[in-house]
């Protein structure tokens, strides 16, 4: 008989008092000493060290490796860029998994497949003869030479990242890789993991160096944790196992791969992928899957059961074979299933907090009649008796870094709270109005408000808002049979549409543009109308067809401040085509200097742009500290001829437009949107400008602009705001010199008093942090929340942020500031100096000091840069009391 | 650490005869806790149901698997230990005292006296 093998930390497991088990022909940890209880709340609490060395690595080169590795996996390998994985399932002809596996790309001309440990073999012999048709690849068997370490949970990060000597953690995203080295040793990092947990590491490492990684994470306070609670973890999950979830069902039949959910992210039809093994029973599968999604059964031959998270409701522990029901039918069977300990969340929401009380509950997946749907009630038999479940959506959650959420099943099915018959309404009015009036002057009098996308507008602006046009229709629209005229639907208009016109006027000369439209309400509609324009402007050559989207586009990604309606998951989603070989939206990202990531690497983005050759480049950031390199972009556009739009999304520095900070058009811009209502002084709505003259070749984008605002947008463009606006203009243009240099100049001073008082202020200190209204601190990963909330306490409103090292929203590590609307109730240097000293004592010094800063605010409640004198007074007289 | 006034069966519970003479108090070893691992269910069988010596009458779950636990004599249940259900850790910390399982009473005190004692059950272990 073949001697069992042992990994390079066989004797750390024994130091740690494992208790070995025999696992696919090795020796592992099943659990050690403090048991597998401890070892699942230690990785969703701190951070859990696995031994993993025993899964195989295989290397492919060549060629042709792409080509076969396209061949025998299920998942689209040409979609991996350098520095990145998948999961993917190595199938066999009839639609089942021989096992599934990792593909990683850490070098250009390397595949790294990890395979699990007990079908290596299988796995290895499977490959060999799905070589003979291909010529030039080589395969390697790195297992023996190579070790793997996987470090999961809150903490992995904070132990990880200090240890790292040159390179750097990869990107806080799924699955990306990198290299770095760790006391001058060479290790590849990838954000995978088998947890749940979002904050996950797995190190590839060699041999030779492995014992002193091990040693230094465990110093770093990692937990040894076994293959008993990496079991448990990952069914917490609801992760596959091969042999469970995969492979062969409790009664013998092979399991499809659609049964898996994981199979809609694995499995690609992509047409680069051309023809692979099994997929033609695949495709019949996701045939039949794509119709289940709606209920629809008629192909449910092809796919008669589905995995499935089920939780217990009543007392027992459901194992794998355990058979299930549904209203005494035999519906299908546990595949895994085990009694998972958690701890208990108190509070709700981001406020929630980790207590340290453990709770035990009894779930499993299961393999079942795919016509079963999520809350529908089950039966499993467990040892002879039948015990209560319920089909949940999952078991855990993974998009709040830096934990991961179990979510109990009467969590998720929780009863809304009864909503209370509408009795006493006159009462709750009249508590509407008296509530309405205490925000108002608690906000407007005694908070310091510091969010950069806010504003408060002047009191004539905001008494035009409330007067007739408001609640009004003025729609019109350009008749080319009448000169191009404005033609107007409704009656009693003459008045806004002079408004309206004279508002065009103003932007045209705030913006320096010959074109604006100002019917939008808001800055990310602007911007969706804009992709909208593009697209229709890319089709007019052919109405017939259906039309195709904008091929690609370059943006900031939201991590590192980008906005979100220029995301694929914002507005740009449904504007942007599917690049056919990664199969996702085709967008491509400004890299970032890497000593400060606020900031665009023009270099680099010569590359990109050389490579990629976007067709619409959006500029303009919601965490933005900089001018954008607008002239630049413009200069390697025209290099290249490339035809492209270059759009600068200015929603948070509109107000800025001019001499101190940029002059878009002068730059390159073809297009600019903007909100009205952050540095601007405007009501809230947004704006679309171009400088494109008949004669241009892009005018008729510019005609696709006003229709995709009316009729594309709107239809009521909300006439109150736009006579709002149009005062705002006049007070922007009569007061922008004096206001435009006091914002930048109080930006600068708050900056460097926030740095004066201790704190961590990001961006360049050369060019004293900021070139707009905006500061940016860091307050450590995952403080974000709960610090805004402490400076809320204290009246000083703040907004938490991700920065772009962070995982996601929840996990915040910065505050966003800016400095504009406190600048327009006339605070200066000296102001911003002590609002930075009282932020000290908030965040540092954790001091109370709501009185203080309640006392600061009061003196400043008089706005500048607005109209003042008599005559202006008894008109506004005459206004109040007309509403 | 095996308790000398103790009796045991090969499977690993233990068995304690009352002052009551014919009530037996039954557990388990802190050698089966041990190998069982961490204890995350109990099915205690119900007060009034009859064993038969060696038969199961319970069954213990670990994170990993369910055990069967066999009762020492033949009886019937007269008591249950409802609150280790809730308190499992007490497997682990009062193996021998709080974390007893079941009181049963014999039909047949002979039964109780034919147990291992604690010297051949350490044979067995060590064995």
């Amino acid at each position: 008989m073949e001697q069992l093998r042992k990994t390079v930390f066989y004797d750390k497991h024994l130091e740690h008092g494992a208790k070995i088990v025999e696992f696919a022909g090795w020796e592992m940890p099943i659990q050690y000493a403090k048991g597998i209880v401890y070892e699942h709340l230690a990785t969703r609490k701190a951070a859990g060290l696995f031994d993993v060395s025993h899964m195989g690595r295989f290397v492919f080169r060549g060629s042709d490796s792409l080509a076969f590795l396209q061949h025998v996996l299920s998942n689209n390998a040409a979609g991996l860029e350098v520095g990145e994985s998948q999961y993917t399932f190595i199938t066999n002809n009839t639609g089942g998994a021989i096992d599934d596996a990792y593909l990683y790309r850490f070098y250009e001309d390397e595949y790294l497949l990890v395979v699990n440990a007990a079908n290596r073999q299988k796995d290895w012999e499977h490959f060999d003869n799905m070589l003979k048709d291909f010529e030039h690849v080589e395969m390697f068997d790195r297992t023996e030479e190579t070790v793997m370490l996987s470090l999961q949970g809150p903490r992995s990060k904070q132990i990880l990242n200090p240890l790292i000597d040159s390179g750097s953690l990869p990107e806080p995203l799924r699955n990306r890789l990198s290299t770095v080295t760790i006391k001058s040793k060479r290790v590849l990092i990838a954000r995978t993991g088998y947890t749940g947990e979002p904050l996950c590491f797995e190190l590839f490492i060699n041999s030779k160096d492995a014992l002193m990684i091990w040693d230094l994470l465990i110093e770093r306070g990692a937990e040894p944790v076994g293959l008993g609670a990496r079991d448990t973890l990952r069914l917490e999950t609801g992760l596959p196992l091969y042999g469970h979830e995969l492979g062969r069902d409790p009664s013998g039949r092979e399991i499809p791969i659609f049964a898996c959910g994981l199979a809609k992210f694995a499995v690609s039809f992509s047409p680069l992928k051309g023809d692979f093994v099994g997929k033609a029973a695949l495709k019949k599968q996701f045939e039949a899957f794509k119709r289940i999604i709606y209920r629809d059964y008629s192909f449910v031959e092809d796919l008669p059961r589905i995995i499935m998270p089920v939780a217990a409701t009543g007392k027992g522990i459901a194992r794998p074979g355990d058979r299930v029901f549904a209203s005494d039918k035999h519906v299908g069977y546990v595949t895994s299933g085990t009694m998972v300990p958690y701890f208990k969340y108190v509070g709700e929401g981001l406020q929630s907090v980790l207590t340290e009380e453990k709770q035990m509950r009894s779930i499993c997946l299961a393999l079942v009649d795919s016509d079963i749907v999520e809350g529908d009630q089950l039966e499993i038999e467990i040892r002879g008796k039948r015990t209560d479940a319920v089909v949940v959506p999952y078991h855990l959650r993974s998009e709040a870094p830096p934990y991961a959420r179990p979510t109990a099943y009467d969590n998720i099915f929780k009863e809304k709270e009864s909503v209370s018959t509408a009795n006493d309404l006159r009462t709750k009015a009249l508590t509407l109005l008296g509530k309405t009036v205490d925000n108002t002057l608690w906000r407007q009098r005694q908070c310091v408000n510091l969010i950069p996308s806010e504003q408060t507008a002047s009191p004539m602006a905001r008494a035009l808002s409330i007067m007739d046009p408001a609640g009004r229709y003025a729609e019109h629209k350009q008749v080319k049979a009448f000169a191009e005229a404005e033609v107007f639907y409704y009656q009693g208009a003459d008045f806004i549409a002079e408004v309206e016109r004279l508002l065009e006027e103003q932007m045209r000369i705030f913006l320096g543009c010959s074109e604006v439209e100002t019917r939008l309400v808001s800055g990310q509609m602007a911007n969706a109308a804009v992709f909208s324009s593009l697209v229709d402007y890319i089709n007019r050559s052919n109405r017939k067809s259906e039309p195709k989207r904008i091929g690609r586009v370059l943006n900031h990604h939201i991590i590192k401040g980008g906005h979100l309606s220029a995301q694929p998951m914002g507005a740009l989603r449904d504007f942007v085509a599917h690049d056919p070989n990664t199969e996702k939206p085709a967008v491509v990202n400004f890299p970032v200097l890497a000593e400060n990531p606020y900031k665009i690497d023009v270099a680099a983005c010569r590359e990109i742009i050389a490579e990629y050759k976007p067709e619409l480049i959006i500029l303009g950031k919601s965490v933005t500290l900089h001018r954008e390199p607008v002239a630049q972009i413009r200069s390697f556009v025209d290099e290249m001829s490339l035809d492209c739009v270059i759009m600068y999304d200015m929603a948070h520095v509109l107000g800025l437009v001019g001499p101190y900070f940029q002059q878009p058009f002068a730059e390159g811009a073809d297009i600019v949107t903007g909100s009205t209502h952050k540095t601007f002084f405007g009501t809230q709505r947004g704006i679309i400008a171009s400088d494109y003259q008949r004669d241009n070749l892009r005018w008729p984008l510019w005609e696709a602009v006003r229709r995709r605002a009316f009729p594309g947008s709107v239809s009521n463009h909300h006439l109150g705001t736009l006579l709002g606006l149009l005062m705002a203009a006049y007070e922007m243009n009569h007061f922008k010199d004096e206001y435009q240099k006091k914002v930048l100049a109080n930006a600068k001073a708050f900056a460097l008093a926030l740095k004066e008082a201790g704190l961590d202020v990001a961006g360049d200190a050369d060019i004293d942090y900021t070139q707009t209204h905006q500061v940016i601190l860091n307050v450590g990963y995952s403080s974000g929340p709960e610090i805004a909330r402490r400076l809320e306490d204290n009246n000083i409103i703040v907004n938490y942020q991700a920065g772009p090292e962070e995982e996601g929203f929840t996990a915040a590590g910065c505050l966003r500031m800016g400095v504009a609307e406190m600048t327009r109730f006339g605070m200066e240097e000296k102001d911003f100096q002590e609002i930075a000293r009282l932020i000290g004592n908030i965040v540092v010094g954790a001091k109370n000091v709501k009185e203080k800063v309640t006392g600061f605010r009061a003196p400043f409640t008089d706005m500048k840069y607005c109209f003042s004198g008599n005559q202006f007074d008894a008109i506004m007289e005459k206004m109040h009391r007309i509403i | 650490m095996i308790p000398k006034e103790l009796r045991y069966l090969q499977t690993h519970e233990w068995a304690k005869r009352g002052k009551d003479s014919g009530i037996i108090t039954v557990g388990l070893t802190d050698y089966a806790i041990e190998q069982l691992g961490d204890i995350v269910f109990l099915e205690l069988p119900g007060v009034g149901e009859k064993v038969t010596k060696e038969s199961e009458f319970c069954t213990v779950e670990s994170v990993k698997a369910a055990s069967d636990l066999y009762a020492p004599v033949s009886g019937e249940i007269v008591e249950v230990n409802e609150s280790l259900t809730e308190n499992l850790e007490l497997f682990k910390a009062e193996p021998y005292g709080q974390a007893w399982i079941v009181k049963i009473k014999a039909e047949d005190i002979a039964e109780f006296e034919s147990l291992m004692n604690a010297e051949d059950y350490e044979k067995q272990l060590k064995g």
